[in-house]
């Protein structure tokens, strides 16, 4: 094989971990190269922003325009990643959140990290990508350097009047959008479809905010797209030396070298990259002497209510879907005698006014029918809970070598049970769903009935034991000295709030971790 | 479609007071370039018939009429919902028997024949099963199906979102409109 370039990191996976990192490499002068699976994106052309579901016979609106690759699965989602995608709400977990085993009694397990270590990231991601907020002085929710928040919906003033009436505060959501411009980067304008891509960037991704600046601006940054990684390559002195490949679409092998490898493809996909980077070191993947890797898959759990808010039925439909959701339930059972380790929290109303599926769900047919839908339409609020799970020790992440794709790569599979504990948080998060409905004057529709997992976190655990964590406080897989993860699969506990922000702060501190690595002449 | 370009007149004012690398028609390049195929703010054709035959798809219009009538607003054939209902069962094999038998069934009831009320007294009994959730014979699973797929599709529809529903997302506001709590 000819000579090839020795980068300084490789990173997989260019979304929000992934890109933050390598975007914060490059500024402080390392010579990254970052893998993505998927295509290049075009962020103002390429999804279907403004897209009505009749524009489509079949009434879905694709996420990408005719003829876009990108976004179809999990190994070809595109530059940027689910930060193209995601609803942006970002939350800093709290001192709570970091050692929520000392706080429960032993239950589930502490991060490495205390808020105080996090904060100073939190506080550079916030001033460099905008969040926008109020300062609402809790100590469960810390407060960070906010743009002013988005304006609340009338439902949510409703909402927030009759949860007041039951001791429980709604406050302004947290977002990674503008709402005002900033770098470069225009404000909102609030045309209601966050999570169908935002043409103008508005909301963070991180190709937009982090990538192509960065390639533009310092020339240390080279951004490999359509490159699958199928297997992070050891060394015999147990260091990681690059990582092979396989293009997308010729499927030909190829490989990436460097002197450190940072494994960013979100949570489950991270997980199985390891699990597949088999050696004769590492029989059962790689950095895996624990045992751990694939252990300990925590995702967030959703309930959900659908319901009416009474005194909104049959008035002039406000054009207020912009920005998806705007308020936020923030935790407060943590506080309280509950019977069961952590808490949750809740947000609502983000899914959009475009799709009404629950008509069907009214009684009857005709004119009656039609007027009742009409009527219930500006109305019409989903309350969308969201709820912390603790390691159970069933919950897993594993490859089934049986099941292969197009290229030749086994499929990741997730195992997930729900504890009595999940049970015991999923009804009363349900329980206090329905009151707080109540006491707002709504008719609920229909209740979910069993969690649902969300967001995707653990598998790939930070911890200071060797022999129950994968990496350490710095990310870094205690077995091999030069490689990292850095994503939602590192987080020892899940809180309850939303997880991105925090796996954009952790990127931060990465990078300023691996760069004094660098200028030390460690690696 | 005027409306949508005075919205994005309105936005172009404010894109210019600021430094967005990407300006003008490439800021809105959805706009200025729409993609084959798609055409935005216009309901897509689904194309002609493909699953029903002209006798049953006459029938199964007049039953989705019957679920969504015109009113103020118009129902659910003239949003397409019968073309749409078609591409659906077209595409799902799963609910070909079903449909076929269902409104076989609704010609041995001479439903075309029936006048409004007479479609309506036939209907009811079925509508009442199912909001009862005891579905169990044929009629009431097939018009459990249909009155799903009507729904679904005349609230996606044009008419049936932008005219019944009112929905006037979907544009680019300079602000965001503050809310005027109905009793204040």
């Amino acid at each position: 094989m000819a000579q090839q370039k020795i980068f300084d990191v490789v990173v997989v996976g260019s979304g929000a971990s992934g890109g933050t990192l390598a975007g914060r490499l490059a500024r402080q002068g390392v010579d990254v190269a970052l893998i993505e699976g998927g295509p290049k994106l075009n962020t103002r052309t390429d999804f279907n922003t403004h897209a009505m579901p009749f524009e489509f016979a079949n009434r879905h609106i694709p996420t990408m325009k005719p003829g876009k690759a990108g976004m179809d699965s999990q190994r070809t989602r595109g530059a940027g990643g689910k930060s193209q995608t995601w609803n942006a709400v970002a939350w800093r977990f709290s001192q709570r959140d970091f050692k929520g085993k000392d706080w429960d009694d032993g239950a589930g397990e502490n991060w490495p990290l205390d808020y105080a270590d996090m904060a100073p990231h939190y506080d550079s991601i916030e001033r460099e990508v905008g969040v926008c907020g109020n300062l609402d002085g809790l100590t469960d929710l810390p407060d960070g350097i906010f743009l002013p928040p988005a304006p609340l919906k009338c439902s949510d003033v409703l909402l927030q009047r009759g949860a007041a009436k039951l001791g429980v505060k709604i406050i302004h959501v947290r977002k990674s959008t503008l709402t005002k411009a900033k770098s470069g980067r225009p404000a909102c304008h609030y045309c209601g479809n966050c999570m169908a891509g935002c043409d103008v960037a508005a909301k963070y991704n991180s190709y937009d905010v982090h990538i192509i600046p960065a390639i533009r601006q310092t020339g240390k940054l080279t951004l490999f797209t359509d490159t699958l990684a199928r297997e992070v390559l050891l060394s015999a002195e147990n260091r990681v030396t690059g990582v092979a490949t396989i293009d997308r679409l010729t499927k030909k092998p190829g490989e990436i070298r460097g002197r450190a490898v940072v494994v960013s493809c979100a949570c489950v996909q991270s997980v199985g990259l390891l699990q597949m980077s088999k050696s004769r070191r590492y029989p059962t993947g790689l950095a895996n002497s624990s045992g751990q890797l694939g252990q300990h898959f925590i995702p967030h759990f959703t309930g959900g209510i659908e319901f009416l808010l009474t005194k909104l039925k049959g008035k002039q439909l406000a054009n207020d879907e912009g920005f998806l959701d705007h308020a936020y339930q923030p935790s407060f059972m943590h506080t309280r005698n509950r019977g069961y380790a952590r808490s949750f929290g809740a947000q609502f109303g983000y899914q959009n006014r475009r799709g009404v599926g629950w008509a069907r769900k009214f009684p009857g047919f005709g004119a009656d029918f039609k007027n009742a839908v009409k009527e219930a339409y500006p109305a019409y609020v989903v309350w969308s809970p969201y709820g912390e799970k603790i390691p159970d020790g069933r919950s897993r992440i594993y490859l089934d070598e049986n099941n292969r794709d197009e290229w030749g790569l086994p499929e990741v599979k997730r195992e997930l049970h729900w504890s009595d504990n999940d049970w015991k948080i999923f009804n009363d998060m349900t329980t206090w769903g329905r009151e707080i409905v109540r006491a707002s004057g709504g008719e609920i529709l229909d209740v979910s009935n069993e969690p649902k997992p969300n967001h995707e976190l653990g598998g790939c655990r930070m911890g200071t034991d060797p022999k129950t964590s994968v990496v350490d406080r710095n990310c870094r897989t205690h077995d091999v000295s030069n490689l990292y993860v850095v994503d939602g699969s590192v987080f020892p506990s899940a809180s309850e709030k939303n997880p991105t922000h925090t796996m954009m702060a952790l990127a931060a501190r990465t990078a300023e971790h691996l760069a004094e690595r660098f200028k030390k002449g460690e690696m | 479609m005027a409306e949508r370009r005075e919205t994005l007149k309105i936005i172009g004012a404010i894109s210019a007071t600021c430094t967005f690398p990407y300006t003008g028609n490439e800021l809105y390049g959805q706009h200025a370039k729409p993609h084959a195929g798609h055409t935005p703010g216009a309901q897509a054709s689904t194309g002609p018939r493909k699953f029903f035959t002209e006798a049953e798809f006459a029938l199964l219009s007049t039953l989705t009429d019957v679920i969504i009538p015109d009113t103020d607003t118009p129902g659910a054939s003239k949003a397409g919902v019968p073309g749409y209902i078609d591409l659906v069962v077209n595409a799902n094999p799963e609910h070909r028997k079903l449909m076929r038998d269902g409104v076989a069934w609704l010609a041995s009831q001479n439903f075309a024949a029936l006048d409004p009320a007479g479609r309506i007294a036939l209907l009811t009994p079925l509508s009442e099963v199912l909001d009862k959730g005891r579905v169990k014979t044929m009629p009431e699973r097939f018009f459990r199906l249909t009155k799903s797929l009507t729904c679904d599709g005349y609230f996606t529809s044009q008419i049936g979102l932008s005219q019944t529903l009112g929905f006037q997302g979907g544009n680019m506001l300079a602000s965001y409109p503050s809310c005027e709590i109905p009793e204040h």
